[in-house]
């Protein structure tokens, strides 16, 4: 692979980002159901890793990662670390233990959301804030945002199709 | 090893790392001022910010044009006779000001001031996330604004307190955030006690009053003041009234529920206190 099209399949990647963004931060954000947004960043750098594997799924999520901390209130640096991890996770499990498929990316998609809640409970439940009223929030944005595992995916898939395949990193 | 490292993403996995610690230590270090990752996506993202918001405003007004239009006028009526009560308040307040000042002049006493300064900011973004309860401003630092300085609506009311500044943004953690904590003062009763946020009531758009004074009898519909014991925040800002008394687990101790004075859910414009002189 030639570094132009090395960059041409990132830049392509980063401007598919950009619709998702969009789509949380200026559409669903004014639009909650029942007071739920969902969280669609690190369903990106999931369906990623889980089409072009461990290196370059650490590398996107590290980049997800860094808009998430810039743009989600929060621990400075959490999402940066963990969305790489999770990156490198996921495309280390969709390149040697699943096959890429839609189902497999949904399977660790669920799974990155429910990591992703558990860790914002496990502090603030040590805190003392009961575990009721965290399942309350956690559970219906898990729900909601599984609802958007499918598209983004597909879009990912659209653009993995389109572009050059081997990744160097 | 190397090949296993590289081919893995593990190298990036450690890069990410540092730069997660880079990024921790710094806005440790800054303390309320956003790190200069969170300050440049919030300068390049408020043009973004306004315009969705704007937009957001503009259909939300055409479907209350068109499907609340009776309540509206409601609304209305009901207004009027409240500001035809509130006339008469203000004539019966201003006697008793002028009172007032007859007899603080007779006893020596100095006169009772508030001195706001305000800097006026739009709301562009309500929460990004379902684990808080805030606001993006329009404004930051370049205005003189800076984390803790309380927020009002346009009537006075406490809307919270900035928690994060970026220089043309800032974050505002509203009342009802499960991290706002905050001295109260109970108008009717003169006691004290302390304003919390409480994740149960967040999403419910309230918040919780504890240790609350013994030997006091609190009702539903008293009203909360912020709190005078402390010089960090302006005193005698409308928080919020008792909407209910609640015991916890155990029993031995009450605390109540403030619904709060301002409309947190409708507000698009509102006040940053920057600067303010009490006296008492």
């Amino acid at each position: 692979m030639t570094t132009s099209d090395f960059l041409i399949k990132w830049i392509a990647y980063l401007v598919a980002l950009i619709p998702v963004y969009v789509l949380e931060a200026c559409v669903l954000c004014h639009l909650p159901v029942f007071g739920v947004i969902p969280i669609l960043l690190p369903l990106a750098a999931v369906a990623l890793a889980m089409l072009e594997g461990p290196a370059a799924g650490a590398g996107f999520g590290l980049i997800v990662g860094l808009l998430c901390d810039a743009a989600y209130p929060g621990v400075s640096g959490a999402w940066t670390v963990g969305l790489s991890l999770l990156g490198a996770l996921t495309g280390y499990l969709g390149q040697y233990r699943l096959s890429q498929n839609m189902l497999s990316s949904f399977l660790c998609a669920f799974v990155s959301l429910v990591l992703i809640d558990l860790l914002r409970i496990l502090p603030r439940l040590a805190g003392g804030t009961p575990l009721r009223s965290m399942l309350l929030v956690a559970v219906p944005e898990i729900l909601w945002s599984v609802v958007f595992i499918f598209p983004i995916y597909g879009l990912f898939l659209w653009v993995y199709r389109r572009v050059p395949k081997r990744t160097v990193l | 090893m190397k090949r296993f490292i590289r081919n893995n993403g593990i190298l990036i996995v450690l890069i990410a790392l540092l730069l997660a610690i880079l990024l921790f230590v710094v806005s440790a270090v800054l303390g309320g001022t956003a790190n200069p990752l969170r300050n440049l996506f919030g300068v390049i993202t408020t043009p973004l910010r306004s315009v969705s918001s704007t937009f957001a405003d503009w259909t939300e007004g055409l479907y209350s044009e068109a499907y609340e239009r009776e309540d509206l006028l409601d609304e209305i009526s009901r207004l009027q006779g409240e500001l035809s009560d509130m006339r008469e308040q203000v004539q019966e307040g201003a006697l008793a000001s002028a009172e007032n000042e007859r007899l603080r002049n007779l006893l020596g006493l100095r006169e009772k001031r508030r001195d706001f300064t305000f800097e006026s900011a739009t709301v562009t973004e309500r929460s990004r996330s379902n684990w808080s309860a805030t606001f993006t401003l329009s404004k930051g630092a370049g205005m003189d604004i800076a984390a803790g300085d309380c927020v009002v609506d346009a009537y006075g009311n406490l809307v919270g307190i900035v928690s994060e500044v970026g220089e043309n943004w800032s974050t505002v953690s509203t009342v009802v955030d499960a991290n706002f904590q905050m001295g109260g003062y109970l108008t009717r009763t003169a006691g004290a006690a302390v304003l919390e946020g409480d994740f149960s009531l967040m999403g419910e758009g309230k918040l919780r009053l504890s240790y609350l004074p013994e030997d006091t009898a609190l009702m539903v519909g008293d009203q909360i003041l912020t709190s005078n014991q402390s010089d960090l925040y302006p005193s005698g800002l409308v928080v919020g009234y008792i909407e209910s008394l609640q015991s916890d687990i155990s029993g031995t101790t009450q605390y109540a529920i403030v619904v709060p004075e301002s409309n947190l859910e409708q507000l698009q414009q509102v006040f940053v206190i920057t600067d303010f002189d009490l006296v008492e």
